[in-house]
């Protein structure tokens, strides 16, 4: 388990990155490969080319601007998951973050990675869908937005071209009254999670939740949640059904039901 | 002569390990680790078809790559691995056909791993499909198609019954069947296997680098497979990172590295990858069986009828055939501490397109400790008594031993229904059960477990091959230090510190003053190694001995030189006093130079220099170390998750030799008992491609999986030198019957009874469902 | 911009345990590789090259990080400690002290990672529980102890610690 060999691009800036990935169609981005290095490994990736942008100092900044937290590509997990604003503003990115793998890979993997990855198991790219963040993407002409429930494109895909980078992500800092909860169940800590939920809760009874690892990527559904737990069940169960689930189907559905009812109590609790 | 051994210090002691400084401050040195000056590096092709012909190799591109060095098919290393018990080679190139998902087919040398990947990528080998046989029930068929052509699937069948079997069955009041099943696992021991070989360019021998659990038994194997002498070839283990009966066996990548030394005359190692591991190393369990229960009112289990069959893979391993392990032993202690007089067995063992299967920790005991808890709690559900209570009334009571089980071996007194009551205790049984019925009341379900296991330990044969002794070299330097050596294959037992604590007591020195060589052919008395649970009675028992030798002689030489008698010999701290007189004493330092310097000083017709070698052979086939484990779990009934929340273990080895020692073997053997109770499978698809073939889909139990244990001791001693019995497998013998018996307890308002392992959490919402569903 | 082409050799410089190490390597090469084949320091073992065993485990910047999952050529300009690093010159740290004294370890293969990682565990938290020094090591498995000589290990290293601070 070698990887094969790679011409190694190491740009001095981020415009040197985006000038290095358009010379290199057949190139990958290398930030802090806790997804990429793994395939390589098994050479189930060989890119060409790898542009590394890990030590660009640019991409790892964190800072609230206009309402909304933008967190730089490399900002990592264990960052994410630690930073004080991010807890006050947004504590349901905070512990989905704190989820992300274990506690070696959390200080190594970014946040970029984690989205343009897409594992459709993965938690960072279901609570950006959820938290309705926007995806910057950047490439040598220049930059674009894409929201995040439109950014993932299903199974390892995404809406990014070969010749872009993503730079940040931009989660807009709720409104007061709204509430999220979290939940997942995976088979040891750490695993890639069976299921996910996150639950937003506005003041009334409206919200949304947006499921992982059920499909081919993060799953966002509007819903007003029924008071009833039977009928809020039935509710989740009735969303569940529709998902693409490939194997144990029967068994990840009745799992999206559970995570969503543990994600909804915890919103229900107060969290934001 | 004051025997010291009857007053020992370190025997029996917390003794802190010697191996550890080395070890924690990352300076073992394990295979990876040994390099030598032009060392090539192997990467293998493996088949990726389960069952194929093979038309056609081409190798050329990869023979050019720079840094490659040679590109071998069969042709080049037409060596073979053939278990003598049974009609089957496996070439260890693939000639022509191959039987499994990850058989090698073509052997690359070359600078360094990296290349040889590259030159593996290169090579293009073309196969014509066969229909694969993937499980044992297909393969006993007349139907399906032979894996080795001309020869039965069937590679093994055996039938037993005890006499008035058949009327015993008939007579009983009550009958149940079952079908257990056991999924195939595998040692997983964290550093993969490794083998270097390097030629001696004076002497021409041949020294092979392998992390082994027996290092002669590798030898002699190498020795035969590759037509060399013994004195020709040295074995060197280096310090092995886990084996668990893995690294017991011979495999196809050792006879190619070492025939690519002789024939490439340069240093070559093979490292496995972890992706090579899951596929090419030994596979364990994977049995299917179809068993029937007879049982009368009371409890009395009367009858027991097991038809046993193995997968056992593609090929017969050598020198252990894991199918036979894992069947005809769990025949042989089926019954376990259950009175139980009457026993059927059959017994298939099939060849199959699956890697072969080998050696895993506690092998058969997991099966055989299921089979026989789990007809013990079907007893008791259908009687609708307590499970503890069933267990009573069966449970093998001091004035039956010594006794012969059905299947006529001979347990050793051990401390049966004692450890089940003390383990009873531990966990809290009275006041669990109350605290299960108000949980159930609540919706939560917790439950237990008991396992009452007897394990087979120090026979003559095992994994670690047929040496039924032990041997021991006891050395006593110039300078008064002590130099020990064993042909055992120690892979993290601590056998440095154990061996060492009991011929310091022996020779009244500290325990630090005896280094214990291990794990080299030229300097290891022969021995069978480690496995089966052996070493620290077999092994033991060759250090006591030959310690007791050097203690013989040292005392002779005392009472010459100090001018008293022998009797009055006394050795402690390092030093030959004279009993009753302090102050006339020599240090052992003095005596051994008395012996290697001064010949003349020596007592009449004794031979200068202190070393002896002494052989051990147990007075026994084998030795019965017993105990109960119990388990606590919680099911999740939303998530299908199992906690476990409690475990106890009251454990009978005989005289201990080092409490912490063996409660670290208890609790890995636990650890790996919940990792084949509830996570670790290795599984194939419909089409023969092994699926787990990453430590991502191969579930290892991780520190949050793994509950604090309650463990106590009692000592029934052995009939063994120094009352020893083996312990190394117990814990996973027990644990998995423990942990699963405890799920099925947990789920007794479902009905649910668990007949297969592992345990998933999309089966436990499976069962739950079908039970509301039918509700 | 620095580019080296496939299979070429780059030198680069590499800080290990407080000391500048210049080598030359391919840019495939992985840290762990670099670290144990080209620097000599083997304490640092290889068990999956996923990074899910954790026995490669190395501290970057005193953070445990996986030596598999990194290319060497990545480590430049980062402090990367490995065992030898944290082993003093005579005798044994505190924690590899408290790893011998409650036998937690038996092959020793994971044991130089579970230690950096506890090191940096008891750094950033000096009195975790057990839950927590749980947590900590779960992305590093271990084959032969079943963990709890391991947790004990590290409480009491922290404990020690902690009295000796109270002094």
């Amino acid at each position: 388990m070698k990887p094969a060999a790679f011409e190694y691009v190491r740009p001095d800036n981020l415009q040197g990155a985006l000038a290095a990935l358009r010379d290199h169609p057949d190139g990958k981005v290398l930030a802090g490969g806790q997804s990429l290095i793994p395939l390589m490994n098994f050479r189930l990736s060989r890119p060409q080319a790898l542009v590394d942008i890990s030590h660009l100092t640019e991409l790892t900044g964190i800072s609230v601007v206009d309402g909304a937290v933008e967190v730089g590509a490399l900002v990592r997990h264990q960052q994410l998951h630690e930073h004080e604003e991010v807890r006050r503003l947004l504590p349901v990115l905070s512990e989905a973050a704190g989820e992300v793998g274990h506690w070696a890979i959390r200080n190594r993997g970014t946040l970029g990675g984690s989205l343009t990855h897409a594992d459709p198991a993965a938690e960072l790219p279901a609570a950006a869908v959820a938290l309705r963040a926007t995806v910057v993407l950047a490439n040598a002409d220049g930059q674009r937005e894409v929201p995040a429930e439109s950014f993932f494109l299903g199974f390892l895909t995404t809406d990014i071209q070969p010749d872009e980078i993503l730079v940040a992500v931009r989660f807009p800092v709720p409104p007061a009254d709204v509430r999220y909860g979290f939940a997942e169940f995976a088979r040891r800590p750490g695993d890639f999670a069976l299921a996910g939920a996150f639950v937003e809760m506005g003041g009334d009874a409206s919200g949304s939740i947006t499921w992982f690892g059920v499909s081919g990527g993060p799953e966002r559904r509007e819903l007003d949640f029924p008071d009833d737990a039977q009928a809020r069940k039935a509710a989740f169960a009735e969303l569940a059904a529709e998902f693409d689930t490939g194997e144990d189907a029967v068994y990840r559905r009745k799992l999206a039901v559970t995570v969503a009812e543990q994600a909804y109590q915890k919103a229900r609790e107060g969290r934001r | 002569m004051a025997d010291i051994a009857s007053r020992p210090q370190f025997t029996g002691s917390r003794v802190t390990r010697l191996e550890d400084a080395r070890l924690v401050s990352g300076q073992g040195r394990y295979l990876d680790d040994v390099e030598f000056p032009g060392m090539l590096e192997v990467a293998f092709v493996r088949s990726n078809r389960p069952a194929a012909k093979i038309l056609k190799i081409d190798v050329e591109a990869a023979r050019k790559l720079p840094g490659v060095k040679a590109v071998w098919t069969h042709e080049d290393c037409p060596l073979g691995i053939k278990n003598a018990g049974f009609d089957c080679t496996q070439w260890v190139l693939a000639k022509d056909e191959v039987r499994y998902v990850g058989e090698p087919v073509v052997a690359i040398a070359a600078e360094s791993r990296y290349v040889a990947e590259d030159a593996a990528d290169l090579v293009q080998i073309q196969y014509e499909a066969l229909p694969p046989v993937l499980d044992v029930r297909t393969a006993l068929k007349e139907s399906t198609r032979q894996v080795h052509e001309g020869k039965s699937n069937v590679f093994f069948h055996r039938e037993r019954k005890t006499d008035g079997f058949d009327e015993a069955f008939a007579a009983a009041e009550h009958r149940l069947s079952e079908t257990f099943i056991f999924h195939r696992q595998t040692g997983a021991a964290m550093e993969n296997r490794a083998f270097a070989a390097v030629t001696d360019p004076f002497t021409g021998r041949l020294t092979c680098y392998c992390g082994h659990q027996s290092p002669h038994e590798l030898r002699s194997e190498l020795c035969e497979m590759l037509d060399l002498p013994e004195n020709m070839v040295r074995v060197v283990v280096p310090e092995v990172g886990g084996a668990f009966g893995i690294k017991a066996s011979m495999y196809p990548e050792y006879l190619v590295v070492a025939w690519m030394a002789l024939k490439l005359r340069r240093p070559v190692k093979w490292i496995s990858d972890r992706q090579e591991s899951f596929l090419a190393d030994v596979h364990a369990r994977d049995g299917v069986h179809d068993v029937e229960v007879a049982f009368n009112s009371d409890g009395t289990i009367v009858a027991l009828k097991d038809h046993m069959m193995a997968d056992g893979g593609a090929y017969t391993a050598v020198p252990f055939c894991g199918a036979i392990g894992e069947t005809v032993t769990a025949a042989s202690v089926l019954t376990g501490p259950y009175k139980i007089p009457h026993q059927a067995t059959v017994i298939d063992c099939t060849y199959s397109n699956k890697t072969p299967l080998g050696a895993y920790r506690g092998v058969w005991g997991p099966i055989a400790s299921f089979i026989q808890e789990g007809v013990v709690d079907r007893v008791a559900r259908y009687l609708k008594m307590d499970p503890a209570e069933v267990r009573r009334v069966n449970m093998l009571s001091d004035e039956d031993f010594p006794y012969r089980n059905p299947s006529k071996m001979v347990y050793d007194k051990g401390s049966y229904l004692q450890s089940m009551e003390d383990a009873l205790r531990l966990i809290g049984y009275e006041d669990f059960r109350k605290r299960q019925a108000e949980l159930r009341k609540q919706g939560r379900y917790i439950g237990i477990g008991i396992s009452v296991f007897v394990e087979p330990t120090a026979s003559a044969s095992s994994e670690a091959g047929s040496v039924g002794y032990e041997a021991c070299t006891v050395r006593v330097e110039p300078n008064g230090t002590v130099t020990a050596a064993l042909g055992l294959g120690p892979t993290g037992q601590g056998h440095e510190t154990t061996m060492a604590q009991l011929i310091a007591d022996q020779l009244g020195v500290d325990v630090t003053d005896v280094v214990v060589l291990h794990g080299d052919t030229d300097s290891a008395p022969f021995g069978g190694g480690t496995g089966g649970s052996r070493s620290g009675t077999i092994g033991g028992g060759a250090a006591i001995t030959a310690g007791r030798e050097m203690r013989q002689k040292l005392i002779k030489l005392a009472a010459h030189a100090l001018e008293a008698s022998e009797e009055d010999i006394e050795l402690c701290d390092g030093k030959a006093y004279v009993t009753g007189v302090p102050a006339k004493s020599m240090t052992i330092r003095e005596l051994a130079q008395l012996a290697y310097t001064n010949v003349k000083g020596l007592p009449p017709g004794m031979q200068p220099g202190l070393e002896v070698v002494a052989r051990y052979l147990p007075p026994f086939r084998v030795s019965f170390s017993n105990g109960t484990h119990i388990a606590a779990v919680e099911v999740h009934t939303d998530t299908g998750k199992i906690d476990v929340i409690d475990y106890a273990v009251v454990n009978d080895c005989g005289n201990l030799i080092n409490p912490t020692i063996v409660e670290g073997q208890i609790h890995g053997g636990v650890a790996q008992g919940i990792g084949e109770a509830f996570l670790e499978e290795l599984r194939y698809d419909r089409d023969g491609q092994l699926v787990t073939t990453s430590m991502q889909d191969y579930l290892l139990p991780a520190s949050v999986e793994v509950p604090r244990m309650k463990i106590e001791h009692i000592q029934t001693p052995s009939a063994a030198e120094g009352g020893f019995k083996g312990m190394g497998e117990g814990s996973l013998i027990a644990a998995p019957a423990a942990l699963i018996g405890a799920v099925s307890d947990a789920l007794e308002p479902f009905g649910v009874m668990v007949n297969a392992m592992p345990v998933t959490p999309a089966q436990v919402l499976a069962w739950v469902d079908q039970a509301e569903t039918s509700a | 911009m620095e580019t080296t082409k496939a299979r070429e050799v780059v030198q680069i410089t590499l800080q290990v345990n407080g000391e500048a190490h210049t080598v030359e390597v391919e840019p495939r090469m992985l840290l762990a590789d670099v670290i144990r084949h080209k620097l000599g320091l083997t304490g640092t073992h290889v068990g999956c090259e996923q990074g899910v065993c954790g026995a490669c485990t190395v501290l970057v910047d005193g953070e445990p990080q996986r030596s598999c999952l990194m290319f060497a050529v990545q480590a430049q300009g980062h402090d990367i400690t490995t065992i030898e690093g944290v082993t003093p010159e005579s005798g044994l740290s505190p924690l590899q002290a408290a790893f011998q004294k409650h036998h937690g370890l038996q092959c020793g293969f994971c044991t130089p990672a579970m230690i950096l990682t506890s090191e940096a565990l008891l750094r950033k938290h000096p009195n975790p529980d057990e839950a927590q020094v749980r947590e900590a090591l779960s992305g590093n498995l271990c084959r032969c102890t079943g963990y709890q000589f391991i947790v004990d290990s590290v409480l009491d290293a922290a404990a020690q610690a902690s009295k000796k601070e109270g002094q």
